[in-house]
C-alpha cells in the first residue's frame, strides 16, 4: 500500500459509519411505530447537532488544508527552474534534478492538454500539475528522497495515453 | 395510459434502454483492462466516450421525464416542447453513437480543446458528428430547463414564490395567507432550470466556438477558456442528474413511510444553498491548472465543501427522519430509493476527500474520481430512478415483488456495486491513473475482481428488469380486463 492509504482508509470508516446509521434507522421500522410528530421534534435536535458537526469538521479541514495548497507563490518559485514539455505521447525532461533543495517545474505542453504526474520510487503520485498549449504552469517542489522518479501522463491526450511516459534521477 | 404519463415514459424507456447498453460498455472496458478480452486502444477510447456521454444522457433523461411528470401535476405543461426536448436528445444520442461507431471518435465525453483536433486517429466527420450531437443534446436540454422554469414560475408566483422567499423571511404572514409553499420537488425543478440554463449557456458558447473551429480551423480558442466551460457544463449536467432524481424520493418515499415531506424554512435554504454551489463547485476539475486565479481554486473547495451541507444536513437526513420508527413498506421502490440516500452519501464522502486541493494532488485523475462518481451515479441517481420506475409500477398494479426477488437484486446491484466501487477506491488510492487502456500495476489485478463485482451487478440488474416488465405486464393484463 502507498502513502494514499489513510486516505482510503478514511473513506472506508466512514462509509461503513453511514451504513451501520441507515441500516439501524432502516431496522427501526419493525419497531412500534412513533408519530411522525414525536420523531421531528427529536430528529429536528439531532439535525442541528449534525449541522455543527460537518460545519467544524468543514471549518477544521478547510483551516488545515488552505494552507497546504500547492500553488507556487513568488517566494517558493525561487529554486532552480527545469522546463518540462509534454506532447504525443512523450516528455521532454531534465535527466537528472537535486535532492533537498527546491526545484520548479517550467511544464507546457506543444499540442494538447496532458498531466505531468510525478511517482516516486515507491510508486506512490506525489505531485502533478496540468501541461497546457500557451500556458506554462509552474510546480515547486523539493526532493527528500534520491532515486529514479516516473513521470505519467494524468491528462487523456489521444490514442496511446496510457503509454506516454518518461523519467529522471533525484541525486 | 394518459398523455402526460406517455411522454414520462418515453423519456423512462429511452434513458433506461441506453443505461443497459452503457451497463455492458462499461464492462467491456473494465474487462479489457483486467486483460479477460483483448481489443485495440482506439476501440476502449471510443467505447469509453460512448460509455461516458451515454450514461450521462441516459440518467439525465430518465430524471427529466420523472421530474416533468411530477411537474405537469403541479401546472399542466405544453407537450409539444416535452416531446421537442425528447426530440432533439434522442438525436443527439443517434449523432454521438454514429460519431463513435463507425466514426470511432475518441476524445473523451468532456475532451479538452484542442484535443478532437490534433493527433487524432479518427476521420474529421466524426469529430463534427460528435459535437453536433452534444449540442443537440444541450438544445433539448435548454428546451426542457425553460419549460420546467416556465412551471415553477408561473405556478407560485414567480421567483420570490418559487424559491419559497416569504416562507423564509415572512413565515407567519405568509402561513396567515394561505398561500401554498412550493412542494419540495418544486424546489428540484426550480434549481435544475436555473443551474441546467447557466451550465447550458456555458456549455453552449464552447460547443458553438469548437463547430465553428471544426469548420475553419484558423479561429482560435483559448484552452483554459474552453476548459473552464467544459467542465462548468459537464459538472453541473451530471450534479442535475442527482438533483432532478432526488424530487422521486420527496414524492414516492413518503407514501411508502405514510409520512409526509412537507417544505420547510431550512428546507427552502438549503436549495438556495445548492442553487450556488452547484454551479461554482466546478472549479475543482481544474485544481492542478496552477494559471487559473488562485480565487477559484479557494472557491472551488469552499463551495464543493458547502455543496455537501443541503443533502446531508437536510435531504438525506430527512429521508432518514422519514422513515425512522415509521410504518414504511418495503418494495423495490422503497428500497430502491433509501438505498440510493445512502450511496449519495457514501459517493459525497468519496467525493469530498477528492475536493481537498493538498488530497487532488495524489488523487486528481486517478481512479479514485470514476471511484466517487460512480457512487453517486450507479448507487445513488440510478436507484432512485429505479425507485420512481417501480413506485409507479406497484402504485398502479396493487402489486409488490417477494422478498426473495428483493433479496436477490440487492445483492447484485449492492453486492456486486460495491464490489465494483471498491476496485477503483483501491486503484486510486494506489496511483493508478484514470482513462489508461492498459494501466499499469496493480490495475490489472484490481479489475479483474472489478470485473467479476460488474457481472454480478448486472445479474441484479436483469432480475429488476424481469421484475419491472411482469408488474408492467400484470399492469396490462389488468387493465385489459
Amino acid at each position: 500500500m502507498n502513502g494514499a492509504s489513510p486516505v482510503l482508509i478514511g473513506f472506508l470508516v466512514a462509509a461503513a459509519a453511514i451504513l451501520v446509521v441507515m441500516a439501524a434507522v432502516a431496522r427501526t421500522t419493525i419497531e412500534p411505530p412513533e408519530t411522525q410528530a414525536a420523531v421531528t421534534s427529536t430528529g429536528y435536535r439531532l439535525r442541528k447537532g449534525w449541522l455543527w458537526a460537518l460545519g467544524a469538521a468543514a471549518v477544521v479541514a478547510l483551516a488545515i488544508s488552505l494552507p497546504s495548497f500547492p500553488y507556487g507563490k513568488p517566494a517558493t518559485l525561487a529554486g532552480k527552474h527545469f522546463t518540462v514539455i509534454a506532447s504525443q505521447y512523450s516528455f521532454e525532461l531534465p535527466q537528472a534534478v537535486p535532492a533537498g533543495t527546491s526545484v520548479v517545474f517550467d511544464v507546457t505542453s506543444k499540442d494538447v492538454n496532458h498531466g505531468f504526474g510525478i511517482y516516486d520510487p515507491r510508486g506512490r503520485l506525489i505531485a502533478q500539475v496540468q501541461a497546457m498549449p500557451d500556458y506554462v504552469n509552474h510546480l515547486p517542489l523539493r526532493f527528500g528522497v534520491k532515486g529514479h522518479y516516473l513521470v505519467r501522463c494524468l491528462e487523456y491526450c489521444g490514442i496511446a495515453h496510457a503509454g506516454m511516459q518518461g523519467a529522471f534521477e533525484v541525486r | 395510459m394518459s398523455s402526460a404519463r406517455r411522454i414520462m415514459w418515453a423519456y423512462l424507456t429511452t434513458g433506461i434502454a441506453v443505461f443497459g447498453l452503457m451497463v455492458l460498455v462499461g464492462l467491456a472496458m473494465r474487462m479489457e483492462q483486467a486483460h479477460w478480452v483483448t481489443y485495440d486502444p482506439g476501440s476502449f477510447y471510443a467505447l469509453m466516450t460512448l460509455h461516458g456521454s451515454g450514461m450521462i444522457v441516459a440518467l439525465a433523461l430518465c430524471g427529466m421525464g420523472g421530474l416533468w411528470f411530477i411537474m405537469d401535476r403541479e401546472r399542466a405543461m405544453d407537450q409539444g416542447l416535452a416531446w421537442s426536448a425528447y426530440a432533439l436528445i434522442v438525436l443527439g444520442v443517434v449523432a454521438v453513437i454514429l460519431s463513435v461507431y463507425p466514426g470511432r471518435f475518441g476524445a473523451g465525453w468532456t475532451f479538452l480543446f484542442p484535443l478532437p483536433f490534433v493527433g487524432t486517429t479518427w476521420p474529421n466527420w466524426a469529430t463534427g458528428t460528435f459535437l453536433i450531437g452534444v449540442a443537440l443534446v444541450m438544445l433539448g436540454w435548454t428546451v426542457y430547463c425553460m419549460q420546467l422554469l416556465g412551471c415553477v414560475l408561473s405556478k407560485y408566483g414567480g421567483l420570490r414564490g418559487a424559491m419559497g422567499w416569504d416562507l423564509v423571511f415572512h413565515h407567519d404572514a405568509f402561513v396567515a395567507s394561505g398561500r401554498p409553499e412550493p412542494p419540495p420537488a418544486a424546489f428540484a425543478a426550480l434549481i435544475t432550470a436555473v443551474d441546467g440554463l447557466f451550465a447550458s449557456a456555458g456549455g453552449m458558447l464552447v460547443g458553438v466556438a469548437l463547430i465553428i473551429h471544426w469548420i475553419d480551423p484558423t479561429v482560435a480558442i483559448d484552452p483554459l477558456w474552453a476548459k473552464n466551460l467544459t467542465y462548468l457544463f459537464g459538472h453541473t449536467f451530471a450534479n442535475l442528474t442527482i438533483y432532478m432524481a432526488i424530487a422521486f424520493v420527496y414524492v414516492a418515499l413518503p407514501r411508502y413511510a405514510q409520512r409526509e415531506w412537507h417544505t420547510s424554512q431550512v428546507l427552502a435554504i438549503a436549495w438556495w444553498g445548492t442553487l450556488l454551489f452547484v454551479a461554482t463547485a466546478y472549479f475543482h476539475h481544474l485544481y492542478m491548472d496552477f494559471v487559473q486565479p488562485r480565487g477559484v481554486q479557494y472557491i472551488g473547495e469552499v463551495a464543493s465543501y458547502l455543496a455537501a451541507f443541503p443533502p446531508a444536513v437536510v435531504t438525506i437526513f430527512g429521508g432518514a427522519l422519514l422513515v425512522y420508527r415509521s410504518r414504511l413498506r418495503w418494495t423495490m421502490s422503497s428500497m430502491f430509493m433509501y438505498a440510493g440516500l445512502v450511496g449519495w452519501l457514501i459517493g459525497g464522502v468519496g467525493a469530498l476527500i477528492d475536493a481537498t486541493v493538498p488530497i487532488n494532488v495524489s488523487l486528481h485523475n486517478t481512479l479514485w474520481v470514476p471511484a466517487h462518481f460512480h457512487t453517486y451515479l450507479l448507487e445513488g441517481v440510478t436507484l432512485f430512478v429505479f425507485g420512481w420506475i417501480f413506485a409507479d409500477l406497484e402504485a398502479r398494479t396493487g402489486l409488490v415483488s417477494s422478498l426473495a426477488t428483493r433479496w436477490i437484486t440487492g445483492l447484485g446491484i449492492f453486492g456486486g456495486g460495491a464490489v465494483l466501487l471498491l476496485g477503483w477506491y483501491v486503484a486510486g488510492a494506489a496511483s493508478v491513473p484514470r482513462r489508461y487502456a492498459e494501466q499499469p500495476a496493480p490495475g490489472p489485478a484490481i479489475a479483474a475482481w472489478a470485473s467479476a463485482g460488474a457481472i454480478l451487478l448486472i445479474l441484479g440488474l436483469v432480475v429488476c428488469l424481469i421484475e419491472a416488465v411482469r408488474l408492467a405486464r400484470a399492469r396490462t393484463i389488468e387493465t385489459a380486463a
